[in-house]
């Protein structure tokens, strides 16, 4: 690991994540969550899901393998459009600040507006990181963004929020460990579709904090 | 650090005047009801006619200021942009200003001849303040109701914004406020700054702040030319 | 015990499909039931923990097949161990295929994997639906793995994998359902359509219906709502 991957992963990187709940400003307003147990099932089904396979992208990406390819790849591990355009929003975010801070010709190889994950790859290679740093970030980053989005909807305990994710650590790190050890270029499709409708719904609302 | 260490490894060569060609962007902050949205409204009025313009919106909630500008400033759909802050509309603005700048390049993708972009906060508090990575010139909206001690308190916006607004002058006999004192104090915390005194009730084409606005269009071209 | 099913269906003499190759070993066999249409039938209990079955299908440009079941099938647990029963479908569409099997019960300590991989030529079409709960009546449910990767054209269209039951990483509360069903179509456009548990996504040609709920036919009938 180098420092890069405290950058890649720091909450404040500015590439537009804040703006993004991963689904948990529609799980509370559907009541699904609601205190810190529910945060953490909630939590743990988006790391296992759309976590696994943003890590497991993130990994490919940063190994080298056809960056069109794995964005065609999310798309399919993406049906929901809503979902879709969030992690193409973030993507083409993390590129914007990407590019700045770790310049690299690797960026030119990535379509525009790329699917966050793959983004994310490409940053951790053009950072000198490596394919297990990639996949541990994305991984941390599936479930950072929608513990802090829940922490300013509900009016959380910070700290009680900050020990959630933190004690998250080794199933994030089971996550990434396990798209490496997956047979050649396999790539995790796990999905959850409660993620699916709860983004669906949330994008058909006029009176909503998040952009997702 | 070794002596021949080059500080410009650290910093782009395009960090001074970053931004080359595109349009002005005028932000526009102030805390909540000081009239940022009605400002917003008058300018479209008044230079709508003058220039290529779009507004970005930074609701905190729903898509209100966007529909006042559709329905008050006769600005087509495609011309204003709605974006999310997270229940941040302060970070949207400062610290991550990603969804705003998505916001004014798909403005300007959409329409390549723009000439003027107004990107209106999300009502905050008196410490929120634009990011220059965002905007070029930023206007900062108080009003005469929350009270003649504003200017004095300070704060970035009213201290640094490169246009002070304090609005709603007519009110300024029903809610005890001194406008002279008002006007002093600004001086005191701005120094060369401009501040300007308002009523969008009396005078609804902002007439001084579209005048504002056209001398930094102008600047803005000149530079580029 | 190991399954292996091959249908190839063909564009025969006046445009009317014909079916060259029908053939079932191991747990099912295979009926024919119409001029373009098969049932599979099991032979025996099962499938039960470490049973492996294979199911080809092949649909020729201008030909069309719809393949059923007689009954639902119930998963069993090993024998010994805890090995899942498997399934994989394998299809290769250019005409049309219309997959709708009965529905998958996945009994206590079980775990049943269910695959369809199909590879669609252009202007192929394609429904499969999966139906699936977990546990008999008044049984604990059991585990199912669904795995679906639909290629038209040589373009990933949609590859989701969904875990239900025990052990599966995302089946949490207060969203655990025991039932599930799942329509893939690919052949006519449709928008997103949400209603109660169940969602409605578009694909490039197509679209993915699914719902999730306590009781099978209820779930049932919140799938063909959305689809």
């Amino acid at each position: 690991m180098t420092a890069s991957l405290l950058t890649l992963a720091d909450s404040r990187l500015p590439a537009g994540g804040h703006t993004h709940s991963g689904g948990v400003e529609q799980a509370i307003a559907a009541g699904l969550v609601r205190d810190p147990a529910s945060l953490a099932a909630f939590l743990l089904r988006r790391l296992v899901t759309s976590g696994a396979v943003a890590a497991g992208l993130a990994a490919a990406a940063c190994r080298g393998r056809n960056l069109p390819v794995l964005d065609a790849e999310a798309d399919a591990r993406t049906p929901s459009p809503a979902l879709r355009a969030a992690s193409r929003q973030q993507g083409r975010g993390l590129v914007r600040v990407g590019r700045r801070a770790w310049p690299s010709p690797l960026w030119d190889a990535l379509p525009a507006a790329p699917h966050h994950p793959v983004a994310l790859g490409v940053a951790a290679a053009a950072g000198g990181l490596t394919p297990r740093d990639a996949a541990a970030a994305a991984a941390y980053l599936s479930v950072s963004g929608p513990a802090t989005a829940a922490q300013r909807l509900l009016a959380m305990d910070p700290l009680t929020v900050a020990a959630v994710t933190a004690r998250l650590a080794p199933e994030i790190d089971a996550v990434a460990e396990d798209c490496l050890s997956r047979a050649d270029g396999e790539l995790s499709a796990d999905t959850d579709p409660l993620l699916d409708l709860l983004a669906e719904v949330h994008a058909t609302r006029g009176d909503r904090f998040f952009a997702s | 650090m070794p002596p021949d260490h080059n500080l410009d490894d650290y910093v782009d060569a395009y960090e001074h005047g970053h931004r080359h060609g595109g349009p002005l962007r005028v932000g526009l902050g102030g805390p909540v009801g000081s009239g940022k949205t009605a400002l917003a409204a008058a300018l479209c009025r008044t230079l709508g006619a003058e220039y290529d313009l779009a507004v970005v919106t930074n609701d905190i909630y729903t898509t209100e200021d966007a529909d006042f500008l559709r329905r008050n400033a006769v600005l087509p759909d495609d011309r204003i942009e709605a974006v999310q802050t997270g229940c941040c509309p302060h970070t949207a603005i400062r610290d991550d200003i990603t969804a705003n700048l998505d916001a004014v390049e798909l403005l300007e993708a959409r329409h390549p001849g723009l000439e003027l972009v107004l990107v209106e906060s999300g009502g905050d508090n008196l410490t929120a303040s634009f990011s220059y990575g965002l905007v070029d010139v930023q206007v900062f909206v108080v009003d005469v109701a929350g009270g003649d001690k504003v200017p004095r308190k300070g704060g970035p916006g009213v201290t640094a914004s490169d246009l002070l607004v304090v609005n709603k002058t007519d009110l300024a006999p029903l809610v005890g406020a001194d406008l002279d004192v008002m006007r002093r104090d600004s001086a005191v915390v701005r120094g060369d700054k401009p501040t300007l005194l308002i009523s969008l009730r009396e005078d609804p084409a902002a007439t001084e702040v579209a005048e504002w606005v056209r001398a930094q269009v102008r600047a803005r071209q000149l530079q580029q030319a | 015990m190991r399954t292996r099913v091959e249908v190839v269906a063909r564009r025969g003499p006046g445009g009317r499909t014909v079916l060259p190759v029908v053939r079932g070993s191991g747990q099912l066999a295979v009926r024919r039931t119409g001029p373009s249409a098969v049932h599979l039938v099991a032979t025996a209990f099962g499938p039960l923990g470490g049973d492996d079955a294979e199911i080809r299908l092949v649909v020729e440009e201008g030909a069309v097949l719809a393949v059923r079941s007689v009954a639902a099938a119930v998963a069993l647990p090993a024998r010994d161990g805890d090995r899942p029963s498997v399934q994989r479908v394998l299809a290769e569409v250019a005409g049309e295929l219309d997959l709708r099997m009965e529905p998958t019960v996945v009994a206590r300590g079980a775990h049943h994997r269910a695959g369809l991989t199909a590879e669609l030529a252009a202007g192929a079409v394609l429904t499969a639906t999966e139906q699936v709960l977990l546990g008999r009546t008044g049984e604990e449910p059991g585990r199912w793995t669904g795995t679906t990767r639909v290629v038209a054209d040589g373009r990933p269209l949609v590859h989701t994998t969904v875990g239900l039951g025990p052990g599966a990483p995302a089946w949490l509360p207060p969203v655990a359902p025991r039932a599930y069903a799942s329509t893939v179509h690919v052949g006519q456009a449709a928008g997103v359509l949400t209603a109660g548990d169940a969602v409605r996504l578009p694909l490039d040609t197509g679209w993915v219906a699914t719902a999730w709920g306590a009781e099978l036919h209820t779930v049932v009938r919140a799938v063909e709502a959305v689809a």
